[in-house]
């Protein structure tokens, strides 16, 4: 359903002086199938973010073509893609002032009707309430605002959902149920999904797991074909997973 | 008794679609059109037409005072004085206001100054929204000034919001604090085209325990210009903060100057400013939700302005 062919982007850097070509992505070939769940993994500044940017129409590719349905989107607008059903949860959310949660999950909707704000609260587990109202604004904990993020990517009802590190700054004891959540969203609604994670929980509920090192996919296919190469890349989870869950993610993964 | 065009404007300054329950003032046009009081609030005029004395008995509950200033004189410069004395113990809503609808080419203007005694303990909400509109090309500028004194343990939250279509303001709040008093000052100004919009803030934190809080937030489109000015000055132990935020688009300027005076120890005093253009990840993320560039623009203004 969504394929890349030849994908690339690269900007210019100035290196002493001297204008270069930075290469980010790089060539890049692959299919993503339709309905299906695959975990994007690999070490920091590879290339994941600015992948799924460039899916969800963020950044312009400077190479290649993206189909999406059998239709070529490369040159459509990031508003084109998302009515074409093509939705992405930020790694970093934007943060507002002014705008509440309840604005965003009615945005998303398209509905500010109370009943469907809150069915589709209880559809991403979140129970309380009171959370509607607030401002989506620098107040929020890490946690949370990737919370509202993931919660206003399912509003959408995505035929392609993609989810940047979803899982920074949630707690341990929250990791289990958002991988339950994005799985019934796959295998109940159809929802081709893509997360971009470290954490061995999104791993292993993968149909494929993909690693991209520079820009390139390095590994596609099984989980476990893949714990050689992920351990010699210190991925830190495979390492000592016990110490660096939950906050402590920062000194892992950075 | 009220026309469309006074319809229009009230609904809009505030949210009336006829004549509002308790107590109230209408004045049109440099003169008052209509009044009514209640038991525990009384409105009386002050010299000669030009302004009006409203006294709210101690202990007033619930109660609400409305006193919208409509203009569609061409040629007209209303000016008004208002004192509002607050008994002690009360809790009342104050809705002002200032319509101006302009239909020829002539300025059109209204300045008042509004004074308010707020009693031991009382609490007020004070709302106020400028708006102008009309087919005219006459200048209209709307100059309010508000002076507040706060009793011990008084609190006021004050609600001031110019709308749009208003080509000159100018506009300065001065609030004294007395102990254990509270202030939360929330100021919404958008403007555009070639207009010019100042706001010059004084708030002295003048008893131990008072704290204020003042919250700015402007939108400069056009070629418009707004500048800033807050001043917050402790004597004595207290607690104050200004938060003040530009968003530029087009061409518009800005100029925000928060200052800071603590004249005693243990005074504690912040502020938060930045002008700058919406945030390029605001846009981008509200498009992924499928807004196109300028829904999301509304939006964030929208947001931004509530
Ligand atoms: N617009 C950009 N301009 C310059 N460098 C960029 C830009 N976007 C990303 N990069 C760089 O590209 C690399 C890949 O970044 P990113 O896609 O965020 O990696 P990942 O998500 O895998 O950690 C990093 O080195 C980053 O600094
Ligand atoms: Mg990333």
């Amino acid at each position: 359903m969504l394929e890349l062919k030849d994908l690339s982007f690269s900007v210019p850097v100035e290196i002493d002086g001297e204008v270069q070509e930075k290469v980010i992505i790089d060539h890049l070939n692959f299919t993503f199938e339709k309905g299906k769940f695959y975990a994007i993994t690999g070490p920091n500044g590879s290339g994941k973010t600015t992948l799924a940017r460039l899916v969800m129409g963020i950044f312009q590719p400077t190479g290649g073509k993206i189909l999406y349905e059998g239709q070529d989107i490369t040159n459509l607008s990031i508003t084109d893609r998302a009515k074409m059903g093509i939705a992405y949860s930020f790694q970093h959310p934007a943060r507002f002032k002014g705008l509440t949660f309840r604005d965003l999950l009615s945005i998303a909707s398209g509905t500010d009707d109370e009943e469907m704000i809150l069915a589709l609260l209880r559809r991403v587990g979140i129970c309380s309430f009171s959370f509607l109202d607030l401002p989506v604004d620098a107040k929020l904990s890490g946690g949370e605002i990737k919370k509202i993020e993931l919660a206003t990517t399912i509003a959408r009802n995505p035929k392609l959902a993609i989810y940047d590190e979803p899982d920074t700054g949630i707690d341990l004891w929250t990791i289990n149920p958002m991988v339950r959540l994005l799985k019934r969203e796959q295998l109940e609604r159809g929802t081709t999904t893509i997360v971009v994670s470290h954490n061995r929980a999104f791993l292993e509920v993968a149909d494929s797991v993909l690693i991209i090192v520079k820009g390139q996919i390095a590994y596609q296919g099984k989980l476990e074909n893949a714990l050689t190469m992920l351990s010699d890349m210190s991925v830190c989870s495979y390492r000592h997973c016990d110490k660096c869950s939950g906050e402590e993610d920062a000194e892992c993964y950075r | 008794m009220l026309n469309a065009i006074d319809r229009e404007l009230l609904k809009t300054v505030a949210d009336l679609e006829d004549l509002p329950k308790g107590a109230y003032n209408i004045r049109k046009d440099g003169k008052l059109l209509t009044r009514a009081t209640t038991a525990n609030i009384d409105i009386e005029t002050y010299g000669d037409g030009k302004g009006i004395i409203v006294k709210i008995k101690p202990h007033t509950v619930n109660e609400s005072v409305h006193i919208p200033v409509i203009l569609s004189q061409a040629g007209l410069f209303d000016v008004v004085y208002n004192r509002f004395e607050i008994g002690e113990g009360s809790d009342v809503t104050i809705i002002a206001g200032c319509g101006i609808h302009c239909g020829g080419p002539d300025p059109e203007g209204h300045a008042g100054i509004h004074e308010f005694i707020v009693g031991k303990n009382a609490k007020v909400k004070y709302v106020e929204k400028h708006f102008a509109t009309g087919p005219g090309k006459g200048k209209r500028t709307l100059n309010p000034g508000t002076k507040v004194f706060l009793a011990e343990g008084a609190q006021v939250e004050m609600e001031l919001t110019q709308i749009g279509g208003v080509d000159e303001a100018h506009r300065k709040n001065e609030l004294i604090l007395g102990p254990s008093s509270m202030a939360l000052v929330t100021e919404r100004v958008m403007t555009e085209g070639e207009q010019i919009a100042e706001s010059r803030n004084t708030i002295i934190l003048e008893g131990a325990k008072s704290r204020a809080n003042m919250v700015a937030r402007s939108v400069i489109k056009g070629d418009s210009v707004q500048n800033f000015y807050a001043v917050m000055e402790a004597q004595a132990p207290a607690f104050g903060h200004i938060e003040c935020d530009a968003i530029i688009m087009d061409r518009g300027r800005n100029e925000t100057i928060p200052s800071l005076k603590a004249l005693h120890p243990e005074a504690e005093l912040s502020h938060e400013a930045s002008i700058g253009k919406i945030a390029g990840d605001q846009l981008t993320k509200l498009m992924s939700l499928g807004l196109t560039f300028d829904e999301a623009v509304a939006k964030i203004i929208q947001g931004f302005l509530r």
